[in-house]
């Protein structure tokens, strides 16, 4: 059991690689969708304890973020009509490196603090998975261009976020759990309609190209 | 009972709101729920048994959320009452071409922003409190983009991305926290303000890691500065009923998840976490005195002026000073609501936003340019404004160097604004008869200064007495 836990943890750490590596916005999708898979998967067989929550929140969340979100972000895609990032801020091969570097850093950080009481066994490599999926969700927010790649960003790190609350605490409040991916849920669906909004009235995607809101004085007249 | 209620008054009125065929039936049930949301909230205190939902997670009202739940009331009743005649107004007014959003739909989307904002007053834990604070930011960022223009589609993706991903931030710090926590024998890892876990102890480099992040997410949330930036672009965007209701309630709610974390560090943990909460405060005053100097759009200027006050609120607190941080917290939503409602008017009368293309404010708008010329008053501390004594006793309990710096940003702040609205009353080049429609919708901002001004001289009064 040990050894799945491992092969699963080291999944996620390939597919924050691969995420920062990829150019085709379906294989980002392919990706998340498959973190979603893993987060599902996960709980039920890293905690040494059974519980009749597990299996309930695992389908919760097997559906939602392993089927639900990244039907939901394909649609978008669809509606939009966008495939590729063709430019981004940093090149790929420049982003593999710092996905690199996050995860090297973040094995320090936890060795670093050490693993909290309550975490489950494999902690020592499940929490150091979580800060490195917050970390890359952070940085495709950062250093994509397309307001989908964002999206598909934010979803990386919340898995990551959603990864911790598996490995480092105790029983989780369902009702809690619940409304948290009913939160994600409703925010992806409103980021989803506004992508195609945006796709629609400046027949672009580009996030970077939104800046007509300024404050700075190298764009000093004012709209009316 | 009643705090079932309050739920779920709101979401039913949403419900009906939505499916309403008339403009007008909305904007009815609109009222209706606001003055039940009002008298539930005034039932709250004394009546207000904690409702369980779940195990051991609770609802209620404690003396802490008291004053964001009666500014989140209040402020959506007068909202409320304003938007009854401004949406006539406004569709009177707006091209017919124009695709605004349906009046049904954007009261149904206020409804269910005013359940979110009492769920978060009534939070009990953690994991609850987070989950409202993020449906506030899903329920708010559509009413941003009621005018559906290009330049409020991009203040709302703003606003969606950068709060999102603030909030995602927060929640982590939440799970870090939970994690910290080394008590076993708590039912609920998020149950971290039961008196249990006051007492408890916690791992420190993770309590101090969560607490962080937690005030970095609802830090982004309030609109502290560096992470401001959402803040103008949405409130200069949003139509003026959204505009006062986030800058006077939404941040509150925010702020209030930031005492509550506040409320729950070690003793040993309070020095160098107040050092973050003087640092943002500080940063936001100054962050806020420079961009309100020679800005051109007045509702921006309006956005600046909340991130300077929420700076002065995380001050206050950082300093101890927890009642005035309430009268702080109170009276800058009323104001900001009435001088948001005020700017809402004079861009339906002008037609722009710019502060350069609004001259004769007291020519076409006369009761109108007097109360923005109080509001301006009383938004930056004048003797008979609350806000005068809560800055006071910042400034004289801080030392004589952060106090004098203080003051400084404070003068330059109220220089800056004040250059700004008063050089929209100077006199037009030519003469304009005055608007008597818009004219006519001054009476909530007028109901909200007048509100403040007998609570300055109350307190003014108290102060004389003792």
């Amino acid at each position: 059991m040990t050894q799945f836990n491992e092969l699963l943890l080291a999944l996620f750490f390939v597919s924050c690689l691969m995420m920062a590596v990829s150019c085709r916005l379906l294989h980002c999708i392919r990706l998340v969708a498959m973190q979603g898979i893993l987060l599902g998967i996960l709980p039920l067989t890293i905690s040494g304890t059974f519980s009749l929550e597990h299996p309930v929140m695992s389908a919760v969340n097997f559906l939602l973020k392993g089927i639900a979100l990244p039907a939901l972000l394909y649609m978008a895609m669809k509606k939009a009509d966008v495939k590729r990032e063709l430019e981004p801020v940093v090149g790929y091969s420049f982003s593999a490196a710092i996905i690199l570097i996050l995860t090297l850093f973040s094995f320090y950080i936890t060795n670093k603090m050490g693993t909290p009481v309550h975490s489950a066994p494999l902690a020592n490599i499940a929490i150091p998975a979580s800060f490195t999926m917050v970390m890359t969700g952070l940085f495709i927010i950062i250093a994509r261009k397309k307001a989908l790649t964002q999206v598909i960003g934010f979803l990386v790190f919340e898995n990551g976020i959603t990864l911790f609350g598996a490995a480092a605490m105790r029983e989780h409040p369902v009702i809690v759990e619940l409304g948290i991916l009913l939160d994600v849920l409703v925010l992806v669906f409103i980021m989803g309609i506004t992508v195609f909004q945006i796709s629609r009235a400046f027949s672009h995607v580009d996030a970077d190209r939104l800046n007509q809101l300024d404050d700075l004085p190298d764009n000093g007249e004012v709209r009316s | 009972m009643i705090i079932a209620a309050i739920i779920i008054v709101p979401l039913l009125a949403a419900l009906a709101a939505y499916f309403s065929k008339s403009s007008r039936a909305s904007r009815y049930i609109l009222v209706t729920a606001a003055v039940i949301h009002t008298i539930l909230s005034a039932c709250l205190p004394a009546f207000g048994e904690p409702l369980h939902i779940f195990s051991n997670l609770e609802l209620y009202l404690d003396d802490t959320a008291l004053p964001v739940i009666a500014a989140t009331t209040l402020l959506f009743l007068l909202t409320s009452l304003y938007m009854f005649s401004w949406l006539k107004e406004d569709q009177a007014r707006e091209n017919p071409d124009k695709s605004s959003m349906k009046h049904s739909t954007f009261i149904a989307i206020m409804l269910v922003f005013l359940t979110t904002m009492t769920l978060t007053a009534l939070a009990q834990d953690l994991g609850t409190l987070w989950v409202a604070v993020e449906a506030t930011t899903l329920a708010s960022a559509p009413l941003i983009n009621y005018r559906r223009s290009k330049t409020s589609l991009e203040a709302m993706w703003k606003y969606l991305l950068i709060c999102s991903v603030g909030i995602g931030l927060a929640l982590f710090g939440t799970m870090l926290i939970a994690a910290s926590l080394n008590a076993a024998n708590l039912g609920l890892s998020y149950d971290i303000l039961s008196v249990v876990a006051r007492t408890a102890k916690y791992n420190m480099m993770w309590f101090k890691a969560g607490f962080v992040f937690c005030f970095a997410g609802y830090g982004l949330k309030m609109g502290l500065a560096p992470f401001h930036t959402w803040m103008p672009d949405a409130y200069s965007e949003a139509p003026a009923p959204a505009a006062a209701l986030i800058s006077g309630s939404l941040v509150n709610c925010s702020f209030l998840a930031v005492i509550r974390i506040w409320e729950i560090t070690p003793a040993s943990l309070k020095s160098s976490c107040g050092g973050y909460l003087k640092f943002f405060g500080f940063f936001s005053l100054i962050v806020a005195a420079f961009f309100i100097i020679r800005q051109k759009d007045f509702k921006r200027m309006l956005a600046y002026s909340s991130v300077e006050h929420m700076g002065l609120l995380i001050l206050l607190i950082a300093y101890n000073h927890h009642m005035m941080a309430r009268l702080h917290l109170i009276s800058h939503s009323l104001i900001k609501m009435a001088l948001f409602l005020l700017a809402g008017n004079i861009v339906m009368c002008y037609r722009t936003q710019s502060i350069a293309q609004v001259r004769g404010l007291f020519a076409r708008l006369p009761k109108n340019g007097a109360l923005w010329i109080g509001g301006l008053l009383l938004i930056c501390g004048t003797p008979p404004s609350p806000l005068f004594f809560t800055e006071w006793q910042l400034v004289t309990s801080m030392g004589i160097i952060p106090g004098t710096a203080i003051l400084l940003l404070l003068l330059i702040i109220f220089c800056g604004m004040g250059y700004c609205m008063l050089k929209m009353t100077e006199p037009a080049a030519e003469k304009s008869a005055v608007d008597e429609n818009v004219e006519k919708l001054h009476t909530v901002p007028g109901a909200a200064i007048t509100l403040l001004l007998m609570l300055g001289l109350a307190i003014g009064a108290m102060f004389l007495m003792r």
